[in-house]
C-alpha cells in the first residue's frame, strides 16, 4: 500500500483516538459506534478518491459529502431514502436545538440523546476530514494536532472539576501515532545511498542506519518526556499553577488531586517572587479594611492544611447576611470596587470577609457558604472588574468571652477540629490553654503565643510547608512567615478543642490616594477561629512589623505591642486596625532587639547549616577521590598480588613429553609461576608507562625494545633484560631460572621508567594506571560484545517466527 | 670404515664440545667469505639440521665459494655437478654399465653418492634432471634400475642458482623446491669486507688454503647435539601457527608444506644450538621464517602485480602473528577481538 493511502488511514485511526475523551461525557457507547463507522466511512472515501487520482479539492468534496450521507443514514428525518433531502436539513437544525437544550438540562455523564449523539457525529466527522486534508493532503500532520485538541477541550469545558488523564492520553497517542507514521518515510531514506541525479538506491532494502535513525527517535522521544520531569521548578509559581487548574484550559492532571489547589505553596511561590507585580486595585469607603481573601485550607491531616474543592449555589442567587446569623457586634456595611489586572489569573474571587452583594460579574461564579468564597471552575479573574457590598463586623474582647460553648456534635465543629496526633503540640496547647475560662481566652493565649518574646521569628526564605510535622517543627524552631504563624495557630486552636481554618489573600497593600494597591508581595494567609454565634473571626498571628499592609482588630491586637489601652477600648468605634502596624517602617522600642535576634538566628543556623554542607561537601569529595583511586588501588593489588610469593605446589605430573629430561619439581613450578608473575607487571608496567606492547614480539625482544624505548641504562637494563630472560625460560626452557630477585628487578625498571618518563605520565601511572583502565575497558567491550552477539542470536531465532518471510520479496 | 646409518649419529656432545666444534667450522668459511657471518651461520645450522641448502643471488657474490668452503671445511667426500642445460639424469643419480668383465650390469655411482653434494646453477637444467635430486634429497636414498642405494650421512645438497629473472634458467619445479630447507641470499659485500677480499684474493685463492677443520662423524654427533635441542609446546604451536598463517594469507596461492614446518623447527634447533642454548625460542624461528618459508610458497596474481615477495609477504605474517604461549593468550592482544578475561589462568604447566 502506497505511502498516502496508509497514512490516510492512520489519520482515521488517530481521529477515533483522539476521541477518547468524549466517553466521558456520554453514558454508553453508542457514540462510539456511530463514530467509528461515520471515520470509517470517510477514510473509505478518502483512500478511495486517492485511489483514483482525484484532485485535493475532489478528494475534500467527497469526504464531506460522505459526512452529510452519513449524518442522514444514522439520524434521518423519515422523509427522505438515503439522500438528504430539505426536509432532513430541518430535521438536523430540529436536533441542533435538541442538543442546546439537553446540555442545559443533563449533567454528564448523559445519556445517549439523538442531539447530542448528532452533534458529536457531526463533530468527529468534521475532524476527522480536517485531519485527513492536513495529514495527507497538506503534509502537516503536527497542524492536525489543533483539530484533535478541540475534542478534547468538549469534556474539559463539561467537566467542573479535572478530566480524566486516561483518555488524554489514548488521544496523544493516536497523535503521536500520526506523527510517527508520516516521519517514518523520511527516517526510513536516513543513510541511504543516492546517485547523482537524486534517486535513490534500492529503496526498499533495510539500512542499518535506517534503524540508527529509529532508535534516535525512540531516545529522543524518551529524553524529551523525561527531561521535563527531572527539571523540579518548570510551573512552580502561583499564577501558572492556577491557570492550570482554575480556568480549566490546561490539560495536565493540575496541581494536587482532584483539581485541588495547593494555596500553600502558590502563596510562597506569590511571595518568593523576584518581580512585584500589581495584582489588584481596590477602592473602598471604608477607612481601614481587613484583608481581602479568597479561599481557606480547611482539612488538617497528617500531610498538613489542605483545601477542598468549594461547592455551592451561584452567586446570582444572592449572598448571606451575616447580620441574620450572628448575635452581637458592631456592623457597618461598606462597598468596595475592585479592578484585577491580567496577571492574577485563578478561579477564586478576591473579597472581603462578609460580602453581601456582587455586581458586574458574569454567569460562572458560585459561592461556598461554607468556606464563604466565590469561585468558578470555568472562568478565571483575569482583567476582571467588579464591586461588591460589604458588612464590616467589629467585636469587642468583653463581647467574645460571651459567646456560648461549641455544640461537639455540630458538623462545622467536627469538621474544622480534626488534627493529628502530636504529643508535642498537645502539651504546649494545655500548658497555654490552663485556666482559660472561655473559648476566646484560650484562643487569645494561643494567639499571644506567637510573640517575640516567646523567640518567634518571621522569615520569609523558609521552606513551605509540606505536612504536619513540618508545623510543629516550627513550633521548635520558630522561625517561619505567616502560612507556618496560620497554620500552627489554627492547628494549637483545634487541638484546644476551637474550630479554626487557614484564610488566604492579601493584606491591605499601599494606599496611592483612594486606592489600595496590591501586589504579589501582599500574599498572605491568616487563621479563621470559629466562635458559636459570631462566625469565623480572623485572627493574624504574623508579626505585623513584618508583613506589608496588615491589619489588628482589636480583640486580637499586636502581640509585640501589648498597649494596655488596646484591651481597655471597648469603644465599638475603635479603629479596628492598628494603623500603625501598617508597614515595617515604624521604627519601635524593641525593633533593634528584635532585629538582632533575627540576626543572630540567622547567623546561628546558617552556621550549623555552613558546616552541614561542608560536611556533605567534604564526604562528597572523599567519595569522588575514593573513586578516582580505585584503579591505582586495583594497581596496587594486582601489583601485591604477583609479589607474593606463589605457595610451592606439588606437581601432579613428575614427565612430560619428550625424552623425559624435563624435571618438574615444586621449586622448578614456583620459579615459572614467579617468572610469568615478573613478566606480566612488567608488561602492566610498560603499558602503564605508555610503552606499546606488541603481542608478536618475544620477551627478549620485548626487554630489548624496552631498554632503547625507554632509554634505560645500567641497572634498569639489566634488570629488564633478566626479566625477559626469565620469562623466556620460563616459557620455552627444560629448567626456568632460579635463584633471582625478580621482585627487585622489577622495582629497578620502574624506577628506570619512572626516570625517563615526564611527569604526567609519571603521575597516570600512578593514579590513573592505563594497565588496569585498558583491562576495564576490554572487559566491557568482551561484556557487550557477547551481548550484541546474543541479541543478534535472539533476533535471528525471532526473524524465523516473523510472518513476514512468507510474504513476497518486495520490488520496487 | 662402517657406514653409519643415517638414524645413529652418534652420542650427543657437550655444549663445550658442540661450540668449540662449530666456532671452528664457522671461521674456517669466514676465511673464505668476508663479513657474511650470519649467512654461513645459516649454512651451518642447515647442515645441522639434515637439511639442504639453496644459496640464491646474483652472479659473483660467492655463492659457489661459499658452498666449495663449507664442503671443504668438513673432511669427507664432496661431490660437485655443474648444472648445464645437457645434463642428464643419470649423470646425478648414477647409471648402471655393462661390465665386459664380469658380463654383468655395474652400478657407476653418480655425483649425488657423496657427503656434500655442490650443485652449482641447479636451475640452468633442464627440470627432468633437476627431478633427479628428488628422491635422494628427501629419502637420502637412490633408486636405479630397480635397484635402491642408501647415501651417506651426513647428507647435504648445497645448489646455487640465479634468480630466475636471469636469462637461461629454469625455475625449479615446487616439490624440488620444497626438499630444500633454506634458501638463503649472499648479498653484496659491504665495501670494507669487499677491500679486504681484494687485497686477500689478489695474490691467489684462500680457498685453496683451505684445511678440513672436522669430520663427518664429528658432523654426525653435532647433529645428534641438535636433535636434543629442547622445543616446547609453545614454540611448536608458533610454528605451526606461522606455517598455517601461510596457508590462510589472502596473497598467497600456495603456502607453506608441513615438510616446512618439520624442517623449520629443526634447524631452530640447530640455530638454537649453535648459540649456545639447549632450548628453541621462537626469536628464532621468526629470523627462520623467511630462509625457510619464503621459497616455498607461491603468490597470487594479484600480488605478484602489486610487486609483492614472498619475501615481504613472509615477514608480514611475522610481524602480525601473535605469540602463543602456554598461559592462553596475552591480555594485550586485541588484534583478534583479544579477551582479557583469561589472563589469570592456567599459569605453569
Amino acid at each position: 500500500m502506497s505511502g498516502r493511502r496508509r497514512l490516510g488511514l492512520v489519520a482515521a485511526g488517530a481521529t477515533i483516538l483522539a476521541a477518547a475523551p468524549i466517553s466521558s461525557i456520554f453514558d454508553s457507547y453508542t457514540w462510539l459506534m456511530e463514530c467509528l463507522l461515520t471515520v470509517g466511512l470517510i477514510a473509505g472515501v478518502a483512500v478511495g478518491a486517492r485511489t483514483l487520482r482525484f484532485p485535493a479539492w475532489a478528494q475534500a468534496l467527497g469526504m464531506i459529502v460522505m459526512l452529510l450521507l452519513t449524518l442522514t443514514w444514522l439520524f434521518p428525518s423519515g422523509e427522505e431514502f438515503l439522500i438528504p433531502t430539505p426536509s432532513t436539513f430541518g430535521h438536523f437544525a430540529e436536533l441542533f436545538t435538541q442538543a442546546g437544550q439537553d446540555t442545559r438540562s443533563y449533567g454528564v455523564p448523559v445519556p445517549d440523546r439523538p442531539g447530542l449523539l448528532f452533534v458529536t457525529v457531526l463533530g468527529i466527522g468534521a475532524v476527522a476530514i480536517a485531519v485527513d486534508l492536513l495529514t495527507v493532503v497538506a503534509r502537516k500532520p503536527a497542524l492536525a494536532g489543533l483539530p484533535m485538541l478541540a475534542i478534547y477541550s468538549v469534556p474539559v469545558a463539561v467537566y467542573v472539576d479535572s478530566v480524566p488523564v486516561l483518555p488524554f492520553i489514548i488521544g496523544a497517542f493516536g497523535f503521536l501515532w500520526l506523527l510517527v507514521s508520516d516521519n517514518i518515510d523520511r527516517v526510513r531514506r536516513f543513510g541511504r545511498r543516492f546517485t547523482g541525479d537524486g534517486r535513490d538506491v534500492d529503496v526498499w532494502e533495510p539500512s542499518p542506519l535506517a534503524a540508527a535513525g529509529r532508535r534516535l527517535g525512540v531516545v529522543g522521544v524518551v529524553a524529551a518526556v523525561l527531561l521535563p520531569l527531572l527539571v523540579p521548578t518548570i510551573s512552580g509559581g502561583l499564577l501558572s499553577q492556577l491557570t492550570q487548574s482554575g480556568s480549566g484550559v490546561g490539560v495536565g492532571p493540575g496541581t494536587g488531586s482532584g483539581g485541588r489547589i495547593n494555596l500553600f505553596a502558590s502563596l510562597s511561590g506569590q511571595l518568593s517572587q523576584t518581580e512585584v507585580a500589581e495584582l489588584v486595585r481596590l477602592k473602598t469607603d471604608e477607612n481601614t479594611p481587613y484583608y481581602l481573601r479568597f479561599g481557606v485550607a480547611d482539612q488538617l491531616s497528617i500531610n498538613g492544611f489542605g483545601s477542598t474543592a468549594p461547592t455551592g449555589e451561584t452567586v446570582t442567587q444572592g449572598l448571606p447576611d451575616p447580620r441574620t446569623a450572628t448575635a452581637a457586634g458592631s456592623f457597618s456595611e461598606h462597598r468596595a470596587e475592585v479592578e484585577i489586572s491580567d496577571k492574577l489569573t485563578q478561579g477564586m474571587l478576591p473579597l472581603y470577609q462578609n460580602t453581601v452583594g456582587l455586581d458586574g460579574l458574569q454567569n460562572g461564579w458560585s459561592f461556598d457558604d461554607n468556606q464563604q468564597v466565590v469561585f468558578s471552575s470555568r472562568r478565571s479573574t483575569r482583567d476582571l472588574n467588579y464591586s461588591f457590598d460589604y458588612v464590616r463586623a467589629r467585636y469587642t474582647p468583653a463581647l467574645l468571652r460571651q459567646a456560648e460553648p461549641l455544640d461537639r456534635d455540630d458538623p462545622i465543629v467536627r469538621r474544622n477540629t480534626a488534627h493529628p496526633d502530636d504529643a508535642t503540640v498537645s502539651a504546649l496547647v494545655r500548658r497555654i490553654v490552663a485556666g482559660k475560662q472561655n473559648d476566646y481566652d484560650k484562643i487569645r493565649a494561643l494567639y499571644e503565643y506567637f510573640s517575640t518574646k516567646n523567640g518567634f521569628t518571621y522569615r520569609l526564605s523558609t521552606q513551605p510547608i509540606a505536612n504536619s510535622s513540618e508545623i510543629s517543627a516550627f513550633l521548635q524552631t520558630k522561625v517561619g512567615y505567616c502560612q507556618q504563624y496560620a497554620a500552627a495557630l489554627a492547628w494549637m486552636a483545634r487541638e484546644a478543642g476551637i474550630p479554626a481554618r487557614v484564610a488566604f489573600g492579601f493584606t491591605r497593600g499601599e494606599k496611592e490616594g483612594d486606592t489600595y494597591v496590591i501586589t504579589n508581595r501582599n500574599a498572605h494567609a491568616w487563621t479563621e477561629i470559629y466562635l458559636k454565634g459570631f462566625g469565623w473571626i480572623p485572627f493574624d498571628a504574623t508579626p505585623a512589623s513584618s508583613v506589608a499592609g496588615a491589619a489588628r482588630s482589636d480583640y486580637a491586637p499586636d502581640v509585640d505591642q501589648q498597649a494596655p489601652t488596646a484591651t481597655a477600648s471597648e469603644s465599638a468605634a475603635a479603629p479596628g486596625a492598628d494603623p500603625s502596624a501598617a508597614a515595617g517602617g515604624v521604627e519601635r522600642p524593641d525593633r533593634p532587639d528584635f532585629n538582632d535576634q533575627a540576626a543572630a538566628g540567622s547567623t546561628g543556623s546558617s552556621t550549623s547549616a555552613l558546616s552541614g554542607t561542608a560536611l556533605l561537601i567534604i564526604a562528597l569529595a572523599a567519595l569522588l577521590i575514593a573513586l578516582l583511586l580505585v584503579p591505582a588501588l586495583r594497581r596496587v593489588l594486582v601489583r601485591r598480588h604477583r609479589h607474593a610469593v606463589t605457595a610451592p605446589k606439588e606437581p601432579k605430573v613428575r614427565s612430560l613429553e619428550g625424552p623425559g629430561d624435563i624435571v618438574v619439581t615444586a621449586e622448578v613450578v614456583k620459579a615459572r609461576a614467579d617468572a610469568h608473575a615478573a613478566w606480566d607487571e612488567l608488561m602492566d608496567t610498560m603499558v602503564d608507562f605508555r610503552i606499546p606492547i606488541d603481542p608478536s614480539e618475544t620477551p627478549r625482544v620485548t626487554a630489548q625494545r624496552l631498554i632503547n624505548d625507554a632509554v634505560l641504562l645500567d641497572e634498569p637494563a639489566a634488570a629488564a633484560n633478566l626479566l625477559g630472560t626469565a620469562e623466556e625460560r620460563a616459557r620455552y626452557a627444560r629448567k626456568p631460572l632460579e635463584g633471582q630477585e625478580l621482585t627487585v628487578a622489577l622495582g629497578r625498571v620502574r624506577r628506570g621508567l619512572a626516570r625517563s618518563a615526564n611527569r604526567r605520565t609519571r603521575l597516570a601511572a600512578v593514579l590513573m594506571p592505563p594497565s588496569v583502565l585498558m583491562r576495564w575497558r576490554l572487559g566491557l567491550a568482551d561484556a557487550s560484545a557477547r551481548l550484541v552477539g546474543a541479541g543478534g542470536r535472539l533476533r535471528e531465532t525471532l526473524a524465523k517466527a516473523s510472518p513476514r518471510r512468507l510474504l513476497p520479496h518486495r520490488t520496487r | 670404515m662402517t657406514t653409519p646409518t643415517w638414524d645413529e649419529p652418534g652420542g650427543p656432545m657437550t655444549g663445550e664440545e658442540f661450540r668449540a666444534a662449530t666456532q671452528a667450522i664457522m671461521s674456517n668459511i669466514e676465511q673464505v667469505i668476508e663479513g657474511k657471518g650470519a649467512t654461513v651461520r645459516l649454512a651451518l645450522a642447515v647442515l645441522l639440521a639434515e637439511g639442504h641448502l639453496l644459496i640464491e643471488d646474483v652472479p659473483g657474490v660467492g655463492k659457489t665459494k661459499l658452498a666449495k668452503a663449507l664442503a671443504r671445511s668438513i673432511d669427507c667426500s664432496v661431490r660437485r655437478i655443474q648444472f648445464t642445460p645437457d645434463l642428464l639424469p643419470s649423470d646425478v643419480t648414477g647409471v648402471s654399465v655393462y661390465n665386459q668383465e664380469t658380463r654383468d650390469f655395474e652400478f657407476k655411482p653418480g655425483a649425488v653418492f657423496a657427503n656434500l653434494v655442490v650443485g652449482d646453477e641447479i636451475n640452468r637444467a633442464s627440470p627432468k634432471t633437476q627431478s633427479a635430486l628428488l628422491e635422494c634429497m628427501e629419502e637420502r636414498q637412490v633408486t636405479v634400475d630397480g635397484t635402491t642405494y642408501e647415501l651417506q650421512a651426513p647428507f647435504m645438497v648445497i645448489a646455487t642458482q640465479n634468480p630466475i629473472e636471469m636469462e637461461g634458467t629454469y625455475p625449479l619445479p615446487e616439490a624440488q623446491r620444497d626438499r630444500f630447507t633454506a634458501r638463503i641470499a649472499m648479498g653484496y659485500p659491504d665495501p670494507r669486507a669487499e677491500l679486504a677480499m681484494l687485497s686477500g684474493h689478489g695474490a691467489h685463492d684462500p680457498l685453496n688454503d683451505l684445511r678440513a677443520v672436522t669430520d663427518a662423524a664429528t658432523v654426525r654427533r653435532l647433529i645428534a647435539t641438535v636433535r636434543d635441542v629442547h622445543a616446547a609446546d609453545a614454540v611448536q604451536q608458533y610454528a605451526i601457527a606461522l606455517v598455517t598463517a601461510t596457508r590462510e594469507a589472502p596473497e598467497l596461492r600456495l603456502g607453506a608444506s608441513p615438510r616446512s614446518t618439520l624442517q623449520m623447527i629443526r634447524t631452530a634447533k640447530a640455530v638454537a644450538a649453535l648459540e649456545g642454548r639447549d632450548y628453541v625460542l621462537p626469536d628464532d624461528l621468526q629470523a627462520l621464517a623467511v630462509p625457510v618459508l619464503a621459497h616455498r610458497i607461491i603468490p597470487t596474481a594479484d600480488a605478484q602485480l602489486n610487486r609483492r615477495t614472498t619475501d615481504a609477504i613472509v615477514s608480514e605474517i611475522v610481524h602480525r602473528l601473535p605469540l602463543p604461549h602456554d598461559r592462553g593468550r596475552s591480555p594485550y592482544d586485541t588484534r583478534n577481538g583479544g579477551s582479557a578475561t583469561n589472563q589469570y589462568e592456567s599459569r605453569g604447566r
